[in-house]
């Protein structure tokens, strides 16, 4: 058996790769090292750091980053708080249970995000089902604004992302020997001590993936902030997509997307730190 | 202790109503026989279903999304498959690099690859002419689905059944085709559902890639939307849901059970 035939395996997925994602990004970083266009250009010959130097003087877009990263740290919380009693019911459910609640908590992946931007749009809007209700049953006058602010984009976010919060956590929590819970309640321990000494411990590798994959999620996503936000909620990834695609400013708008990813990785790295994440 | 195992429940169930409800409600409001969306319906009807199906545009998205996400899963299937095989029988000490590189697509946010991929198209000159730059987002975003399921159900298995066919005189194809393919058709059935499905509900990269002329029903969906707000585009909707449950149960049903 040739050496050289398990390459030719790998080969067509490995230049997929390497042509359209790698050189890409590649590009991209490139780019947001090369000077701003004047006159309509989208940039100017030569290379320097002008791109991030506009981008750190400017308030406008400046502000924008600590907000970002405080909608994805929230979005994250949400979805742990949510998503850890449901993981634990699922962990512990009957076998026919499981499968149902397991279809629930992936439903919102089968949905495009398109449909469920537009399902958030009739609960959650002025005239909508949340604020008709409410205002017929006489606890409001005014509709309760739900969406087109920061609350309505967590909401949305979290409702997608809730999946990717409670597999990881599932998958831990089941690597529990039941038995151990029942050792340490038979020794006396309280329901909440066995949570806490037990239970919560060992599911930590799930908490740790958990978050750290909705918040790189959270602070990347685009249409959910866009739709459910209406533009008057102000994301670093939105004015990235805007500066790039309706404004041509392409060093600026990659350099922008360089330093998001640049501060979520510096997140994602002190989180691990804190939590003591034991690496691969 | 009591109350709060009450409370929890009750905590529990308020959870998986918000899983569920803006797809219900969406559901539910296609139905509506009013002129616009208003909730309760006013009466039920399929009035918004008969004007989807006699609008051209969505008809035509919708046949156009089908046939992209068929086209982006085979090609998915093929490539993924493969690399499956190389990373659990001969990637050896790149294991991790090789996966980490087959699930980049799916770590790197969505819509900065679609713009990387618009830059990318220009510079080389093809631009986002006969749809190639669209096709190779939405093979991108499939990828990892088909690699991760197929992976999944090659781990199960070992190589001796391929090996032994092999011994008795099967020629390699033939002991791929006749052993390992059926052995690993659940897999396969699972990443093309997933491929499928996350090619026809993308929405970043078709939003960027997607060119002039005819769009994927996402993006003709969220221009509608933008103007209107009849019950038409919740009965677009609804139907599109409906494809893609029938995807799952199909799958289920033909694979499920022996997976």
């Amino acid at each position: 058996m040739s050496r050289r035939r398990p390459l030719l395996l790998i080969a067509p997925a490995a230049a997929l790769i390497f042509f359209f994602v790698m050189l890409p990004y590649i590009n991209v970083l490139v780019m947001s090292l090369r000077m701003p266009g004047s006159e309509g250009k989208p940039f100017d010959p030569g290379f320097g750091f002008e791109a991030y130097a506009q981008f750190f003087t400017q308030d406008y877009y400046l502000s924008a980053l600590p907000h970002t990263l405080w909608l994805g740290i929230i979005t994250t919380a949400v979805c742990l708080l949510l998503g850890y009693p449901l993981a634990l019911h699922i962990a512990t459910a009957s076998r026919r249970w499981r499968g149902i609640l397991y279809g629930i908590v992936l439903s919102p992946l089968l949905v495009g995000i398109v449909i469920r931007s537009y399902g958030w749009t009739i609960l959650l809007g002025n005239t909508g089902v949340i604020n008709k209700t409410l205002k017929d049953l006489g606890i409001i006058v005014r509709p309760l604004k739900l969406m087109y602010n920061d609350f309505g984009v967590v909401l949305a976010l979290a409702h997608v992302f809730l999946p990717f919060m409670v597999l990881p956590l599932l998958s831990s929590l089941q690597g529990i020997d039941p038995a151990i819970g029942q050792a340490a309640r038979s020794l006396g321990a309280s329901r909440l001590t066995v949570f806490r000494r037990v239970t919560f411990p060992v599911s930590m590798p799930g908490v740790q993936s958990g978050c750290i994959l909705v918040f790189v999620l959270a602070i990347s996503s685009y249409v959910t902030p866009a739709l459910i936000g209406g533009m008057r909620v102000k994301t670093t990834t939105i004015l990235v997509v805007d500066a790039l695609i309706d404004q041509f400013l392409w060093p600026f708008g990659s350099a922008m997307a360089f330093v998001l990813a640049l501060s979520a990785g510096l997140i994602v790295i002190a989180f691990a730190m804190l939590t003591r994440m034991k690496w691969k | 202790m009591r109350l709060a195992e009450a409370l929890l429940a009750l905590f529990r169930v308020l959870v998986y109503i918000f899983l569920l409800a803006p797809i219900a409600v969406v559901v539910l409001a296609s139905f509506n026989a009013g002129n616009f969306l208003t909730f309760p319906p006013q009466g039920l009807s399929l009035r918004w279903f008969v004007t989807f199906l006699q609008n051209d545009v969505f008809i035509d998205a919708i046949v156009y999304s089908a046939v992209l996400a068929a086209l982006a899963t085979a090609v998915s299937l093929v490539i993924g498959t493969m690399a499956a095989l190389y990373y659990v029988r001969h990637a050896g000490k790149e294991a991790e690099t090789v996966r980490v590189l087959l699930l980049l697509p799916l770590i790197l946010p969505e819509i900065l690859t679609a713009i990387a991929l618009l830059f990318f198209f220009y510079q080389i000159g093809v631009g986002l002419e006969h749809r190639i730059a669209l096709f190779t987002g939405h093979v991108l975003m499939t990828l990892p689905f088909v690699f991760l399921n197929v992976t999944t159900s090659l781990q199960g298995r070992d190589e001796a059944c391929e090996l032994a066919a092999r011994s008795l005189g099967a020629s390699r194809m033939t002991a791929f085709r006749r052993v390992t393919l059926p052995l690993i058709a659940p897999g396969l059935a699972t990443g093309g559902v997933f491929a499928f499905i996350i090619s026809f509900d993308t929405f970043g990269i078709s939003f960027i890639l997607k060119g002039t002329g005819s769009a994927p029903l996402p993006i003709q969906l969220y221009d509608y939307l933008r103007f209107n707000f009849t019950p038409e585009a919740a009965a677009v909707s609804t139907v599109s849901i409906i494809f893609t449950l029938a995807a799952v149960v199909v799958a289920d049903r033909l694979f499920g059970r022996k997976g």
